[in-house]
């Protein structure tokens, strides 16, 4: 089976606007969420499907068509979801490229590295503070 | 033993009821305050206030030490987060998770949780063993008043008595074993043949026993 689909688990602010994105740039994009509201965040321009549901629910993944993912974003807002779904994609249904938002960067110990990429969003914070307080203090000076 | 018990509510406190005739050290997480202080107060353990799907708050309650841990919480998902914590960080040995969802059962395993537990699948279970004893007896009646009957038990691999004496089987009273059918040749058996897995047994017994008869084997398979 080709493996040529964008699958965005998680449709908040972040995983609705990657998957606009990569909806207008012609991938084929499927997004999964729990609550059909939620769909609400993706833009006009998205031409993907959407599926509502249980992403730990093997079903639902399958109905997303994750067998036929290449990559995969998980961005639900909690991050214990976030690696149970991470463990199935990766251990069950073998998705090449696995993305993940941990908001607890301790948890990370739970994901393997080499097959998970995970995305920090308190790292992201912080490093884009010290720049900008970096570039203040040499203002000042 | 030390054992772990993280989450719950009634479940965790039955439990807690339960080992501590035994002379196991249990430890308990868990995330909800007024019910740790709760446990704190009816039994003389360790509580740790906490959500066990963090690694420090594991670390507190000494999880390095545990030879079991039981994730208990009414959230599959913390569940398999803490028995995937318990697991792979802190190498505990026996890992047990309870589950809610019994689509869950099959999933948690198939990433690497050894026991997975969920009422529902427990129940199906049992029905099916029920079942297959029904399938397996068979009721031959002697006379025509049907005074007194033979009921007939394939033995199967799952009986917990397999490969013992006769002897030393506590069978309800009023129970006969006239008959093992083994092949080359069928054993009128005493106390000291063993019941081995593919034997037929002929039991002698009444209509009245024979509901007991058959309760028994389904008890013990």
């Amino acid at each position: 089976m080709k493996r040529n689909k964008f699958v965005v688990i998680g449709c908040g602010r972040f995983g609705g606007q990657v998957a606009t994105e990569r909806s207008e740039e012609g991938m084929q994009v499927i997004v999964v969420d729990a609550h059909e509201d939620s769909f609400r965040k993706l833009h006009e321009t998205f031409a993907g499907y959407t599926e509502v549901g249980d992403a730990t629910q093997l079903e639902v993944l399958k109905r997303a068509l994750i067998e036929e993912a290449e990559y995969v974003l998980i961005s639900t807002n909690r991050d214990n979801f976030n690696i149970l779904i991470a463990h199935i994609c990766d251990q069950i249904f073998q998705v090449p490229k696995i993305y993940i938002r941990l908001m607890d960067s301790e948890k990370e110990k739970l994901i393997n590295k080499e097959r998970i990429q995970a995305i920090y969003p308190y790292k992201l914070s912080l490093d884009s503070f010290r720049n900008l307080f970096q570039s203040d203090v040499e203002d000042r000076s | 033993m030390k054992i772990i018990l993280a989450g719950g509510h009634l479940e965790a406190d039955f439990i807690i009821n339960e080992f501590k005739k035994s002379n196991h050290q249990i430890t308990i997480i868990n995330p909800d305050i007024d019910f740790a202080k709760y446990l704190s107060a009816h039994h003389d353990l360790p509580v740790f206030a906490g959500d066990p799907t963090k690694i420090y708050v594991l670390e507190d309650a000494q999880i390095h030490e545990a030879d079991v841990f039981i994730a208990l919480s009414e959230n599959d998902t913390d569940n398999y987060i803490m028995s995937v914590t318990a697991k792979n960080l802190f190498d505990v040995k026996k890992v047990v998770c309870l589950v809610r969802n019994p689509n869950n059962v099959q999933v948690f395993k198939s990433l690497g949780i050894d026991r997975v537990i969920n009422a529902t699948n427990y129940l199906v279970q049992n029905i099916h063993n029920d079942a297959a004893i029904q399938q397996l007896s068979r009721t031959i009646s002697l006379d025509d008043d049907d005074k007194i009957i033979v009921v007939e038990i394939q033995v199967q691999s799952t009986f917990s008595f397999l490969n013992q004496f006769i002897k030393d089987i506590h069978f309800p009273t009023n129970i006969n074993i006239s008959c093992v059918f083994r092949d080359p040749l069928p054993i009128i058996p005493k106390g000291d043949t063993m019941i081995k897995e593919g034997d037929k047994l002929l039991i002698v017994t009444t209509p009245v026993e024979k509901d007991k008869v058959v309760r028994f084997f389904e008890k013990n398979s």
